[in-house]
């Protein structure tokens, strides 16, 4: 019976689409309805991406990418998390910041690439600047939203074991604000991604967004296709390795909202 | 252990937002004594105020006149020896802490040797409370009378010399209550705590203390305090059928029920 089965015909639906597509695509090159020069065969793009892979050409441009990523998105969430706890925690520090923080929040921040460029050059410090500004954002509003939702029974019940300052913030509050946290961090995580492959196809020197933009320029189109198929993944691999990570750190977050 | 400590609450009054039209006055002139040792239960109509008294009593709360001492030194934030005991107990758990962890929040402050040493402390105070085998596990993965219960340990934990208790059991079922009423009674007669209950219970209230104190309705003042004069060690069956408990009870609820009309 069909309800028996281990994987629902919708899921097996899901994955065949995909296959189909690729299929007939490769059908439609093959037959010279596709104009070989603008999109290649699948099998084309899967050969390069074996010779990529094989030749170990690979490595370069994605780890110019993650350390571009990493260092930025770690510095950014440090200083969010940290802003976000003395704005969510201090009505004095929350006033101060709040304007400032809602006229730069909405700005796309591809935008700021012209002045950053004429700033700070097209070195690595701009892209990691600009990518930093649209980690920075998310991270600070969920950090502010989760302090400030802390239950203050908690606060409280720490108060009177003698818990004051920094350490009701390390104990209760931080640990508290986690899993709204970490919403902003998952969602600052993909802004970074699409950050850095617009700051490096804008002025890169390596990089993946840079290759893709290169290989265009060079009509390498099946290469491009390739990094293309490159990013789908990293994107899909970062996202994947996050949700788990949050999973398996968050795991008392869904439950105890289960029962309250 | 050391011995309870005493509480003196000296022309309390409490405001909240004074000098505006809305000003709404919760406490009118409070003055109480809780004697070392002494288990006082403080009753009154729900909403008059009976959590904002004890908040201020616990330094959670700033009075807005009148003075709260501690063994004569006067309460200006939580002092140390006070532990609160809030009604909300699935919300005064942390829920990203297993239970024995949850209990040794209540001492982590106190540089107790090792991790070791303090998780074996804590564990002496869930035996009391009957959920040693629980240790490892989650708050929300126990019942209410067993979170309840995992927050008397952690208050126990804190050896605390006053134990402010904020309605504890009005939000179980009238067995665990029960149950949780022995609890307390065995470990404050163990401990010797002052304990200061606040409840809308009246046979929570003769049950458990030796004295009583009667809060009015809004604006709060205190209108008379009791002694129960019950024997100890109180037994759930018997003492209940004693006629000083029945007249106390008679009088409590009479009082409590009487001044509504005031209240509206």
């Amino acid at each position: 019976m069909l309800h028996r089965l281990p994987v629902s015909p919708g899921r097996i639906a899901a994955v065949l689409l995909p296959v189909l597509l690729l299929l007939a695509l490769e059908q439609a090159v093959d037959s010279g309805a596709v104009r070989r020069a603008l999109i290649p065969a699948p099998s084309d793009v899967w050969g390069e991406l074996v010779y990529i892979l094989q030749g170990g050409h690979l490595w370069a441009p994605l780890g110019k990418t993650l350390y571009l990523l990493a260092v930025a998105y770690g510095c950014a969430s440090v200083l969010a998390i940290g802003l976000g706890l003395l704005m969510g925690r201090s009505r004095a520090v929350y006033n101060l910041f709040e304007p400032l923080v809602e006229v730069i929040r909405p700005l796309p921040k591809p935008a700021l690439l012209p002045p950053l460029i004429l700033f700070l050059g097209i070195g690595d410090t701009m892209k990691m600047t600009v990518v930093g500004l649209a980690v920075f954002f998310p991270v600070l509003i969920n950090t502010v939203q989760g302090v400030r939702g802390v239950d203050p029974v908690l606060v409280e019940t720490a108060r009177t074991f003698g818990y004051s300052g920094g350490r009701i913030v390390s104990r209760v509050v931080l640990p508290a604000a986690l899993p709204f946290i970490f919403t902003g961090l998952r969602i600052a995580l993909g802004l970074g991604l699409i950050l850095v492959v617009v700051a490096e196809m804008l002025a890169g020197t390596g990089g993946i967004g840079f290759l893709i933009v290169d290989m265009q320029r060079t009509f390498q189109v099946t290469s491009m296709y390739a990094w293309l198929v490159i990013l789908a993944v990293l994107g899909f691999l970062l996202n994947l390795g996050f949700e788990r990570l949050e999973a398996r750190l968050m795991f008392w977050s869904r439950q105890s909202e289960g029962r309250a | 252990m050391q011995d309870g400590c005493t509480l003196a609450l000296d022309g309390v009054t409490k405001s909240f937002s004074q000098g505006r039209p809305e000003e709404m006055m919760a406490l009118a002139d409070i003055s109480l004594d809780v004697a070392a040792g002494e288990f006082l239960t403080v009753v009154g109509p729900s909403g008059c105020g009976k959590s904002t008294f004890l908040q201020i009593a616990a330094g959670l709360m700033e009075a807005t006149g009148g003075a709260v001492a501690l063994d004569g030194r006067p309460v200006d934030g939580p002092p140390g020896g006070l532990v609160y005991l809030f009604q909300q107990y699935t919300r005064s758990l942390l829920p990203w802490r297993t239970v024995i962890r949850n209990v040794e929040f209540a001492v982590e402050g106190r540089g107790r040797a090792s991790r070791r040493e303090r998780r074996e402390f804590c564990m002496e105070f869930l035996e009391m409370v009957g959920l040693a085998d629980f240790a490892d596990r989650y708050p929300w993965q126990l019942s209410g009378g067993m979170q309840q219960r995992v927050a008397i340990a952690r208050a126990l934990a804190a050896e605390p010399r006053i134990l402010l208790l904020d309605e504890p059991f009005s939000s179980v079922d009238a067995l665990t209550r029960m149950e949780l009423h022995d609890m307390i009674l065995k470990l404050w007669e163990d401990r010797r705590f002052t304990a200061l209950l606040v409840t809308h219970d009246v046979d929570e209230a003769v049950m458990l203390s030796d004295r009583i104190a009667v809060l009015s309705s809004r604006p709060s003042r205190i209108v008379e305090t009791i002694e129960t004069g019950l024997p100890r060690p109180r037994d759930r069956i018997t003492t209940p059928e004693l006629p000083r408990f029945l007249e106390l009870r008679h009088y409590l609820l009479e009082s409590l029920t009487k001044p509504k009309d005031h209240a509206a």
